[in-house]
C-alpha cells in the first residue's frame, strides 16, 4: 500500500469513525437531525 | 444627550430588543396551524429538555421588530399533573414572555376559556386568537367580540389560521400588548377572593421575596390549591401558618377541597362568560364529525375500517412513489455512478476508492436514498390521517380492544409513532405513568414496522408481487401489529401483570388539513430520514464496503470477513428458505440500521455484476435522460393515482429492463421466501439505535437483550411458519 492510498484510507476512516461516533457515542441514539440533541434525559433517572 | 436624542435611542433600543412571544391553547384548537402560519420555514422543531414534549421556536422581524415566537405544548389548563402542563406553566412563570398569544376554538368557547382565565392570572399581557370563527359562524354561532375583550380587558382578533387570515393583525394586536400591564383579574368569587387577599398580605409580610419572584395573585392560588410543584418549588411546607385562620372560612363553608373549589369557580366563570358572549342557534344539527364517529367509532366496524384505512395509506404511497423510485435506481446506478467515476479518474483515486465510492457508498446510501420517494408517501398520507382527527378515533377503538384484553390503551400513541421510527416511539413512552407499561410498550414498539424496513419492503414486493404490491406492505403493518397485540398480552400475564388503568384521550373535530401544514409536517418526519442516510448509513456502508473486501485482496465476496460471518448463519435460515450467505450478511447488517439490508445486498449483487460494454452517455445526454425520465415518472404516478381503485401500479412490464439488484434478488429468491424474509426483517431484532434508545430509557441493558431475544425467536418461528406452512399449501 503505497502513500497516496495510506492517505485516502486516513481520509476515509477518519470521517467514517467521526459519523459514527456522532451518531451512536455523542449522540447517544437521537434522532437524525434533531435540533435539540434528542428528548433528553428522563426526569428521576 | 439630548431629549430627542435620547428618545431616538430608546426608540431604537426598543426596536432592537427581541420581543418574546408564547403561543398557549388547547390541544386541536388550530395552534399549529397558526404558528405555521406566521413563522412558516423558519420554524425550528425540537424537544423541552428533559421530556418527551415537541418545542417549536422561531425567530423572526415583524414591523420593524424582532419577534421571539414560542410554541407552549397544547394543555387544556395549567396544572400540574402532566408534562405538558408542567412545560407549559413552568415557561411562563419562570421565562415570562412579554406577550402570550392564546388560540381558542371559537366553535369551543367555553372550554378554551378555562385555560384563558388561568393565563390571566399571570400577570402578563394576553392577546386572544379567536380561531376556526369561520366554522363557527357556519354553525350559527354569534360570538360578541366587543363584548369579551371588555370582560376580559385583553384584545381579541378573530383568525383562520387555515387560510392564514388574521395573522397579521394577531402579531400586531401581540406587539401593541407588550409593556400594557396585567390583564383584568377574572372574579371567583367573593369567599375565595377574599380567602386569596389574605394569603397574598401573609405571604408579602412572609416571604416578600417568593411574592416577587412570581404573579402573586397566582401564587397565592397556587398556594391555597395547594399545589404540589409550587410548594416544592417554593419551599413552603403545606401545612404552614402561612395562610392559617384565612382559608378557615373557605374550608368551613364548602365541602370539597380548595383545588376542587378552584377548579369549579374557574369553570364557572368560562361557564359565565361564554353565555354572555356566545349567541347560539336553537336547533342543533347533528355534527358531520359525529355522523362519521358513529361509523369510526363503532363497536365492530371501528378496527376493519382502521386496518382498510391503513391499507389505502400503502396502496397510495406505493402507486405514487414507485415511478421516482425507479428514476431515482436509474440516476444513481447510471449518471451518478458514472460522473463519479469520472471525477474520481481526474482526482487520481486509486481504484479501490473508487470501487469504494461506487460500490460501497452510491451503491450502499444510493440503494436506500432510491426508496425516500416511498418514505415521503407514507409519511404524507399518515400525517394527513393525524391532522384529519382520524389517528386519534384509531388510538380510541385500539384501546377498546386493547383494554378488554388488559393492555393499556394510551400505549397504542407510542406504537403509531413507531410506524414512522422506533426512537422517537420509545421515548414516547414516557407518557405512560406506570413503569411496567413503559418497558412492556418499549418492548412492542420494534414490532411495529418503522420507515427504515420499507426499502426492504418496497425491492421484494416490487419484484414479487408486483401486481399487488400494496396490500402485500399493508399485510405486513397488520402483521407486526397483531403480534405486537398477542406478544403483549403473553407478557402482561406473565412479567407485567396487572391492571390496565383508565385511559382518556380527547377525540378532536374531524379537520381537512392544509396542504401547506402538511407538506410541513411530512418534511420534519422525512428529513431524519435523509439525514440519516447522510450520515450514519454512509459511515456503515462504508464499514460495510471494507467487511466486504477484507482480508485485502479477496477475490470472491463469500470468502470476505462478512461474507464468512453469512455463510456462518446459513445454515440457521435454511428452514426458512432463505439460507444463503448473501441474506445472512445483510441481516447481520441489518442489526446496525434496517435500511442497510438493502444497501448491503446492492454492494453484494451488484458489485459482483459485469459493467455492460456500450460507450458510456456524455452529460449532456445524461442530463436530457434524467430530465425526460423524472417527466415519464410524474406521468406515472399520475396515471397510478388514477387508477388506484383499478388497475395495480408497477408491475414488470413497465419496465425497459428491471435493475441490477432487482435481478439478482429475483433469481435468489422465491415470492415464498422473499415473503418469509421480509417478515423476518420485520420482527428479527430492534436496530442499534433503537437497542440505545431504550437503553437511555429504561435505564438498563436487561430489557435490550429481553427484545434481542424474543425479537430473534418470534422472527424465525413466524418466517418457518410462513415457508414451510407455505409449502405445504403448495406455493413456490
Amino acid at each position: 500500500m503505497g502513500l497516496t492510498d495510506l492517505v485516502w484510507l486516513v481520509l476515509i476512516a477518519g470521517g467514517t469513525g467521526y459519523l459514527l461516533y456522532r451518531s451512536l457515542w455523542k449522540s447517544k441514539g437521537q434522532c437524525a437531525g434533531c435540533s435539540v440533541k434528542g428528548c433528553g434525559k428522563r426526569p428521576g433517572g | 444627550m439630548s431629549t430627542a436624542a435620547e428618545t431616538v435611542a430608546v426608540s431604537a433600543g426598543r426596536a432592537q430588543r427581541t420581543v418574546t412571544v408564547a403561543v398557549a391553547g388547547n390541544p386541536n384548537c388550530g395552534k399549529s396551524t397558526l404558528i405555521n402560519g406566521i413563522a412558516g420555514t423558519r420554524l425550528q422543531v425540537g424537544n423541552w429538555p428533559g421530556v418527551t414534549v415537541e418545542k417549536k421556536e422561531a425567530q423572526f422581524s415583524h414591523g420593524g421588530r424582532n419577534i421571539r415566537l414560542v410554541d407552549l405544548p397544547g394543555t387544556y389548563s395549567l396544572s400540574p399533573y402532566t408534562q405538558e402542563e408542567v412545560v407549559a406553566r413552568d415557561y411562563l412563570v419562570h421565562e415570562r414572555p412579554d406577550v402570550i398569544i392564546n388560540v381558542v376554538d371559537a366553535t369551543n368557547l367555553e372550554r378554551n376559556l378555562y385555560l384563558t382565565i388561568q393565563l390571566l392570572e399571570l400577570e402578563i399581557p394576553v392577546v386572544i386568537a379567536l380561531n376556526i370563527h369561520d366554522e363557527a359562524e357556519r354553525k350559527g354561532y354569534r360570538i360578541d367580540r366587543a363584548a369579551l375583550e371588555e370582560l376580559l380587558g385583553v384584545k381579541v382578533v378573530p383568525t383562520v389560521a387555515t387560510r392564514g387570515e388574521g395573522l397579521s393583525a394577531l402579531m400586531e394586536a401581540a406587539l401593541a400588548a407588550v409593556g400594557t400591564g396585567r390583564p383584568r383579574e377574572v372574579s371567583y368569587g367573593e369567599d375565595i377572593e377574599t380567602a386569596a387577599r389574605a394569603v397574598l398580605a401573609r405571604l408579602q409580610e412572609q416571604h416578600p421575596d417568593l411574592a416577587a419572584r412570581y404573579p402573586a395573585r397566582w401564587l397565592a392560588f397556587k398556594l391555597m390549591e395547594g399545589d404540589s410543584r409550587v410548594l416544592e418549588e417554593t419551599g413552603i411546607a403545606a401545612d404552614e401558618t402561612l395562610w392559617g385562620d384565612a382559608l378557615d372560612h373557605l374550608h368551613q363553608a364548602h365541602d370539597e377541597d380548595l383545588e376542587s373549589l378552584m377548579a369549579d369557580a374557574r369553570y364557572g366563570a368560562a361557564a359565565g362568560l361564554a353565555r354572555e358572549v356566545v349567541h347560539k342557534p336553537q336547533v342543533r344539527r347533528q355534527e358531520l364529525s359525529e355522523k362519521i364517529d358513529r361509523i369510526a367509532l363503532h363497536r365492530f366496524l371501528g378496527i376493519p375500517l382502521f386496518f382498510a384505512a391503513m391499507w389505502l395509506v400503502f396502496k397510495l404511497a406505493f402507486d405514487i412513489s414507485t415511478p421516482f423510485v425507479d428514476w431515482i435506481d436509474g440516476v444513481t446506478a447510471g449518471p451518478l455512478s458514472r460522473w463519479t467515476e469520472a471525477l474520481l479518474g481526474t482526482l487520481g483515486a486509486p481504484d479501490w476508492v473508487v470501487s469504494l465510492v461506487t460500490e460501497g457508498i452510491i451503491g450502499g446510501v444510493g440503494f436506500v436514498l432510491v426508496f425516500v420517494p416511498v418514505i415521503f408517501a407514507m409519511m404524507f398520507f399518515i400525517t394527513f390521517l393525524e391532522a384529519s382527527g382520524y389517528m386519534a378515533r384509531a388510538a380510541f377503538v385500539m384501546d377498546r380492544a386493547m383494554h378488554t384484553m388488559g393492555l393499556h390503551g394510551k400505549s397504542f400513541i407510542p406504537l403509531l409513532i413507531g410506524f414512522g421510527c422506533n426512537v422517537p416511539a420509545i421515548y414516547a413512552t414516557r407518557t405512560l405513568e406506570n413503569p411496567r407499561d413503559r418497558v412492556l410498550t418499549s418492548l412492542l414498539i420494534p414490532l411495529m414496522s418503522c420507515g427504515a424496513r420499507l426499502p426492504v419492503y418496497v425491492l421484494f414486493a416490487a419484484v414479487f408481487f408486483a401486481e399487488s404490491a400494496g396490500t402485500v406492505l399493508w399485510s405486513l403493518y397488520v402483521l407486526g401489529i397483531v403480534l405486537a397485540v398477542v406478544m403483549g398480552i403473553v407478557f402482561k400475564r406473565t412479567l407485567f401483570r396487572g391492571e390496565a388503568p383508565l385511559f382518556i384521550m380527547e377525540l378532536p373535530p374531524y379537520r381537512l388539513p392544509t396542504l401547506k401544514s402538511l407538506m410541513i409536517h411530512t418534511w420534519e418526519k422525512g428529513k431524519h430520514f435523509l439525514i440519516k442516510a447522510g450520515t450514519y448509513i454512509l459511515a456503515v456502508s462504508v464499514v460495510v464496503w471494507f467487511l466486504l473486501n477484507l482480508p485485502w485482496g479477496v477475490q470472491d465476496r463469500q470468502e470476505s470477513l462478512l461474507g464468512r460471518a453469512g455463510q456462518t448463519l446459513a445454515p440457521l435460515f435454511e428452514p426458512l428458505g432463505f439460507g444463503r450467505w448473501e441474506a445472512g450478511s445483510a441481516l447481520i447488517t441489518g442489526l446496525i440500521a434496517k435500511e442497510i439490508v438493502i444497501g448491503t445486498m446492492g454492494e453484494i449483487y451488484v458489485g459482483a455484476m459485469d459493467e455492460p460494454e456500450d460507450p458510456p452517455p456524455s452529460i449532456g445526454e445524461d442530463l436530457r435522460e434524467i430530465g425526460s425520465s423524472f417527466l415519464d415518472a410524474v406521468q406515472a404516478a399520475g396515471a397510478n393515482v388514477v387508477s388506484t381503485f383499478g388497475i395495480a401500479s408497477m408491475s414488470a412490464e413497465e419496465e425497459e429492463s428491471p435493475s441490477g439488484l432487482k435481478q439478482a434478488v429475483a433469481q435468489a429468491f422465491t415470492p415464498l421466501s422473499a415473503y418469509a424474509f421480509m417478515a423476518f426483517v420485520l420482527l428479527y431484532a430492534p436496530c442499534v439505535i433503537t437497542a440505545i434508545a431504550m437503553r437511555q430509557e429504561l435505564s438498563t441493558w436487561k430489557w435490550v437483550g429481553v427484545a434481542f431475544g424474543y425479537q430473534f425467536a418470534l422472527a424465525w418461528t413466524v418466517a418457518f411458519v410462513i415457508y414451510q406452512g407455505g409449502r405445504l399449501l403448495g406455493f413456490a
